[in-house]
């Protein structure tokens, strides 16, 4: 009996020896290619074909490649877990000689701490965090600002007032856009109430329909999110009702119902600190892109969408641009009526980054 | 054509078959790697580079198989009784939750005081958990499939409770950073797990540990009564009470034995590799389940279950070396699917043979 189980085992040593024989006798003989072109990689938390916020960088390669053609190879790893896989997947894109690596979900950031300490001569670009060092750069959008406006097309297109709203984590980041995208529909419908409903993952279009519904059937005849996937939109077209996107332009999944998005257009970045890394003037950089310098912006209008509610959206989207509008300044009620900026009082970045209470008019929670 | 069962096995077929099989899945993977226009030659070369031979390649394999080899070692322990314990993926968690416990609570001790406690603490938390769809089984013949299955969620989501949506003791709240996106307090560096760096191959302490829990079940299961019975009452429940053996005693041992050893997997990823509570990394990572294919590649022999460990890991790293902008990750699964699936087939031909009769 015994040594019945040891055979059974055996074969699998063996082929796990003759893999790594083979392996060998083929790595011996390989040969290193060298050539011109500047190696630059992008790292994703979903698939590089999402329809939504790992999409949205994705174009922004392809627009370097596209500028930089041959001067320039693009890579990119898609589904990448957060964890140790994340390091392991960066150090296998310095082996293969990228010198500058975009890492586009906050879950990298360790990983992507830990490898700008030990490979001084690549430079690290980091999207949605907060540590920043000498070849590791910070770079976002004021999202916010590109949500309030698809808030009010939301607003606009209510006639219950009951927006269902469907969000990743209670993360200041998502409470932000979730408070902007209220903020926006209160200016088009007062007293509009945005429903939440937390998913907890970035990209999960199971749960994003279920979330879906859900809101559907509380009452919500309008759907927004601030999650990856377009599975909410694809509902909202089959039971027919508007849909507000979020990261790409996603209107193909839902046609009829498609409202606006609010957008992200890394393409001009990433080509900037390409070029920069190529030329040697890299510099690091704490960037947050608006919808001054495009960064932010709207995706074009769906059917819906009417003349004047385009023409409300410009007056604002116009007034953000100028300075003379900001959706975070006060007055700002949280959800039970207290005062959190007074008037007069704008919100900094910094303060964005630790927003932690929803305003009034949203039911949820804020701790998901 | 009939296929029927071999009566005897001949030695030289557990030889063939697997190399067959796994020859079997690059001549289909070719195939597939030509007609979606990549040079099959060169991707399997960078497969093998990646995985294993590239520079600091079998460094990154161990540090992806380390988790997988406990957990395969954990459902080999259970399944050699014909115990099925699904829950190696909340044990793992369980391990996790109090080794990163230990780790934080010993902070400014001597590090292998810390260590041997992150050891201790993963293997209890595991084992507690395996206690309870355990005593169900053993007291009230529950199936312990469902049982440890479910607790899997519930593990998970008190894993995500922790760091998300409570202040608890894990959760990091100190600082700019950790208001921006929830996560675990990072372990002092006394409580890091060692390495050791043997010719530039890095082995991580919780992948020595696992070679050497390894050893013990081998030993445990082939060289004492303890696994003499275990295995009779695997193969005959009844066989083995007639013999007078304590099989609700050793249900609950089994079970226990087999948490405790995917609760280490839990404390080395936190003491090794991640060195603060990660809920999001762990729940995605489905280090349990494929714990599960693991021991089954492997036959339940506990040293084949460390190597198969670390082909899957190696399988796993070569995945995201292979994918990128001209390879499609989709292509890679359908590679790894196919290696897995000959690998699991062919050892139909190992217990059955065909004929090609009328």
């Amino acid at each position: 009996m015994k040594k019945r189980r040891f055979a059974l085992g055996l074969p699998f040593v063996l082929a796990a020896a003759l893999i790594l024989a083979l392996g060998v006798s083929n790595g011996s003989a390989r040969t290193q290619k060298h050539s011109a072109a500047i190696k630059a990689a992008w790292i994703y938390v979903g698939p590089h074909n999402d329809g939504g916020w790992s999409q949205s960088h994705d174009k922004g390669r392809l627009y370097v490649q596209s500028k930089l053609g041959s001067d320039v190879q693009t890579t990119f790893k898609e589904n990448v877990p957060e964890g140790p896989q994340v390091a392991q997947v960066i150090e296998g894109l310095i082996r293969d000689g990228n010198k500058i690596i975009f890492a586009t979900s906050f879950g990298f950031q360790g990983a992507m701490v830990a490898a700008a300490k030990k490979h001084p001569d690549v430079k690290f670009e980091m999207a949605t965090g907060t540590a920043q060092s000498k070849n590791m750069a910070e770079y976002f959008g004021a999202g916010e600002d590109a949500i309030y406006l698809s808030g009010m097309a939301a607003g606009a297109a209510t006639k219950k007032g009951v927006i269902g709203y469907v969000v990743p984590f209670a993360i200041p980041e998502v409470i932000r856009h979730a408070n902007a995208f209220a903020l926006g529909a209160q200016a088009m419908h007062p007293g509009v109430k945005v429903r939440l409903i937390w998913t907890n993952s970035w990209f999960s279009p199971d749960k994003e329909t279920q979330a879906a519904q859900s809101l559907h059937t509380a009452g919500s005849d309008v759907l927004g999110q601030n999650v990856d996937s377009p599975a909410a939109g694809q509902y909202a077209e089959k039971k027919g009702i508007p849909w507000v996107g979020y990261d790409s332009d996603a209107r193909k999944f839902a046609p009829k119902q498609w409202l606006t998005a609010a957008i992200y257009n890394w393409g001009p970045y990433y080509l900037r600190k390409t070029k920069a890394a190529m030329g040697g003037t890299w510099k690091t950089n704490f960037y947050y892109g608006n919808l001054k310098d495009k960064m932010v912006g709207l995706a074009p209008y769906g059917p819906k969408v009417t003349a004047k509610t385009k023409k409300a959206i410009a007056t604002k989207r116009a007034a953000l641009i100028k300075g003379t509008f900001y959706e975070f300044a006060g007055p700002l009620y949280d959800q039970k009526g207290k005062l959190r900026v007074p008037k007069g009082k704008r919100m900094s970045v910094k303060d964005l980054y630790g927003m932690t209470w929803l305003v009034k008019g949203v039911v949820g929670s804020a701790k998901g | 054509m009939r296929i029927e069962r071999r009566l005897r096995q001949p030695w030289w077929l557990t030889i063939v078959v697997p190399v067959l099989s796994i020859v079997v899945a690059f001549v289909l993977s070719a195939f597939v790697l030509l007609l979606t226009g990549h040079p099959p030659l060169r991707s399997f070369h960078r497969l093998f580079d990646a995985a294993f031979t590239g520079n600091g390649a079998l460094s990154e394999s161990v540090v992806s198989a380390t988790p997988l080899a406990f957990t395969g070692l954990a459902a080999a322990v259970a399944f050699r009784m014909n115990l099925f314990n699904i829950g190696g993926e909340g044990q793992l968690y369980a391990g996790a939750i109090m080794g990163a416990t230990a780790g934080l609570l010993l902070a400014g001790s001597p590090s292998p005081l810390i260590f041997a406690a992150m050891i201790a603490a993963g293997a209890v938390g595991g084992a507690l958990l395996a206690a309870i769809p355990a005593i169900l089984r053993a007291f009230f013949s529950t199936n312990e499939i469902i049982t440890s299955l479910m607790l899997n969620y519930v593990v998970g989501l008190v894993l995500e409770y922790l760091i998300f949506d409570s202040h608890s003791y894990l959760r990091d709240t100190s600082g700019f950073e950790a208001n921006v996106f929830p996560q675990g307090k990072t372990l002092p560096d006394e409580a890091t797990w060692s390495s050791w760096n043997i010719h530039g191959l890095v082995l991580p302490l919780g992948f020595v540990l696992s070679i050497a829990v390894a050893g013990f079940v081998w030993v445990l299961y082939s060289r004492t009564r303890f696994g003499f019975e275990v295995q009779v009452i695997g193969d005959s429940v009844r066989a083995g009470r007639y013999a007078g053996m304590r099989t609700r005693r050793k249900i609950l041992a089994v079970m226990c034995l087999s948490g405790a050893i995917a609760g280490l997997g839990g404390a080395s990823q936190t003491g090794d590799f991640r060195h603060q509570l990660d809920p999001r990394g762990l729940r995605s990572a489905n280090y349990g389940y494929t714990g599960i294919v693991i021991a089954a590649l492997a036959r339940y022999n506990p040293f084949a279950v460390v190597l198969v460990a670390l082909l899957l890991g190696g399988l796993q790293n070569a995945g995201f070396t292979l994918q990128g902008a001209d390879f499609p990750a989709g292509l890679v699964g359908v590679m790894q699917g196919l290696i897995l699936f000959c690998a699991l087939g062919g050892e139909l031909f190992v217990r059955y043979r065909v004929r090609f009769a009328w």
